[in-house]
């Protein structure tokens, strides 16, 4: 009798065909290893250019950004500078008025220039957002208006001063 | 009305002419017309002058007494004379407010105040004529105080409003004062203290007021109903608590308590509520109304029904229309048209 050959391997010398290392059958590389594959720089290009467009607009933001609100800030500074120093002046000299002559002005002129000075030596200078600082101003241009209407006085320089109608006294 | 719930018609006693462009608003002297002193009438223009008519005892009929001139240089929107009719207030686009003195028939400009940024709108006294509230197109309201020799002294600069303010009335027997805007609110501002004046309460479209401009405001005799007339075609009731009011206890607020639509199909320019409580309104469809509360018993709240209307009182805008402070019916109108029309209501029997 012949002996058939058997088509069965044997299991005796282990899994057929793997070798240890090799455990899995994906061709990507592992993430970490990006310059392993050649075709890795044309991914990155489209970030790499969105990475430096942007550090480039956000340097030329700041930059324009801080020379802008330089502007402002020395426009606005320069306008509540100019208004607050009004007050301060017409204070001052309405203020030595009547400690020379206390019969100088009545005693509600008297009373708002004293509310006057209150007001302007409570004004700080550093918070020029703060909106009781913003209210502060406010108070001082309804005072002050009112002593000029009482005392007949009127503003020759208009300077920066805004009015109502936010342009020149123009009817 | 308890005397008359008939028919009603408006007499034109007379039509005076002299001004040269619109006539904005008239006010009646508070001293004249009783105890022999002849009946006076003061009325501004757009021609830049104000105009004081008097009335002629003997012959009843009215002539121009004086024409003040040549010293605002801008339309005269409002005139108000002082409760003792000893002086004028008359404010003027041109910012100023003039105070005039009469000086045994002669007007002479005895102060101008400055202030406002732009055109005043509207100047009245308060009732002890110890205080003269001014308001205009820069939204702020002026409180101006009355010192001996003709002194004015401004004690408050009032803002709030956030529109052109269009009239401003003190309230008839307390020194509370109300303003009314293009803004659409009724603001009302008292005084907390020594010239400390803020606002009290503001009347706007959230408590049933207005959705339009408001031109004008009017109490009755006993100051515990306003009537409010407006650009959105309705004239507004509103009332408060005159016993809390008259305990001082501090403010009592106003509320709305009913509207009148469907009288006016134009702008309301104009509202004047007499001694008896006739209310009468001007327009821009030239016509002049009269209103009065219906006691029909409505269970909610006071109504209020038309007794005549008259059409065509003038032949352009009514601007202005005001009762006469006697015993009398007597109505002043001015219009558009350049003319004072002094007016009779009278019953029809």
């Amino acid at each position: 009798m012949r002996k058939g050959s058997s088509s069965t391997a044997s299991p005796s010398n282990g899994r057929e065909g793997k070798a240890p290392s090799d455990r899995s059958t994906d061709v990507r590389p592992e993430p970490a290893d990006t310059s392993s594959d050649i075709l890795d720089s044309s991914l990155d290009l489209e970030e790499a250019h969105f990475r430096e467009g942007y550090s480039d607009g956000h340097r030329h933001g700041v930059a324009a950004g801080r020379e802008e609100g330089r502007q402002v800030g020395l426009k606005t500074g320069f306008e509540t500078g100019e208004e607050v120093g009004l007050y301060r002046g017409c204070v001052g000299v309405r203020g030595s008025a009547i400690r020379a002559d206390p019969t100088r002005y009545s005693a509600r002129v008297q009373k708002s220039v004293r509310t006057m000075e209150a007001l302007l030596d409570g004004h700080p200078t550093t918070e020029p957002e703060d909106e009781l600082v913003q209210e502060m101003v406010g108070d001082l241009r309804l005072k002050s208006r009112a002593v000029r209407a009482s005392l007949g006085a009127k503003l020759e320089n208009r300077g920066y001063l805004k009015g109502v109608d936010n342009e020149d006294v123009e009817f | 009305m308890e005397s008359h719930d008939g028919a009603w018609s408006l007499k034109e006693v007379q039509k005076l002419e002299g001004h040269t462009d619109r006539v904005w608003s008239v006010a009646w002297n508070p001293a004249a017309g009783v105890a022999g002193v002849p009946a006076m009438l003061a009325s501004c223009s757009g021609d830049k002058t104000v105009r004081v008519w008097e009335q002629n005892p003997s012959s009843s009929s009215w002539f121009c007494k004086a024409v003040l001139d040549e010293t605002h240089t801008r339309t005269v929107r409002s005139c108000a004379w002082s409760p003792s009719g000893k002086l004028l207030a008359t404010g003027s686009f041109d910012a100023t407010t003039a105070i005039w003195e009469n000086v045994g028939g002669d007007f002479e400009c005895v102060s101008t105040l400055e202030g406002h940024e732009n055109e005043v709108k509207s100047v009245c006294w308060n009732a002890s004529g110890s205080l003269l509230a001014t308001c205009g197109r820069d939204r702020s309201v002026w409180i101006w105080e009355v010192l001996p020799g003709n002194e004015f002294e401004c004690a408050s600069v009032l803002q709030g409003h956030t529109q052109d303010v269009k009239m401003v009335q003190w309230h008839p027997t307390m020194d509370i004062l109300f303003s009314c805007s293009y803004d659409n609110t009724i603001k009302i501002w008292a005084e907390d203290g020594d010239d400390d004046w803020h606002c009290v309460q503001t009347l706007s479209e959230a408590n049933g007021g207005h959705t339009s401009t408001v031109w004008a405001l009017s109490f009755n005799t006993a100051g515990d109903k306003m009537v409010t007339c407006s650009d959105d075609l309705t004239i507004k009731v509103w009332e408060t608590d005159s016993a809390k009011m008259m305990s001082g206890d501090g403010y009592v607020p106003w509320s709305h308590v009913c509207t009148l639509s469907g009288y006016h199909d134009r702008t309301i320019f104009s509202v004047h509520w007499s001694r008896e409580g006739i209310i009468a309104s001007g327009a821009a469809d030239d016509a002049i109304r009269f209103f009065v509360e219906s006691k029909d018993g409505s269970v909610d709240g006071p109504s209020y029904k038309m007794i005549l209307r008259n059409e065509k009182a003038h032949d352009m805008d009514v601007n202005s229309v005001r009762w006469s402070h006697g015993e009398n019916r007597f109505l002043a109108s001015a219009s558009d048209d350049g003319t004072v029309k002094i007016w009779e209501l009278v019953p029809v029997i």
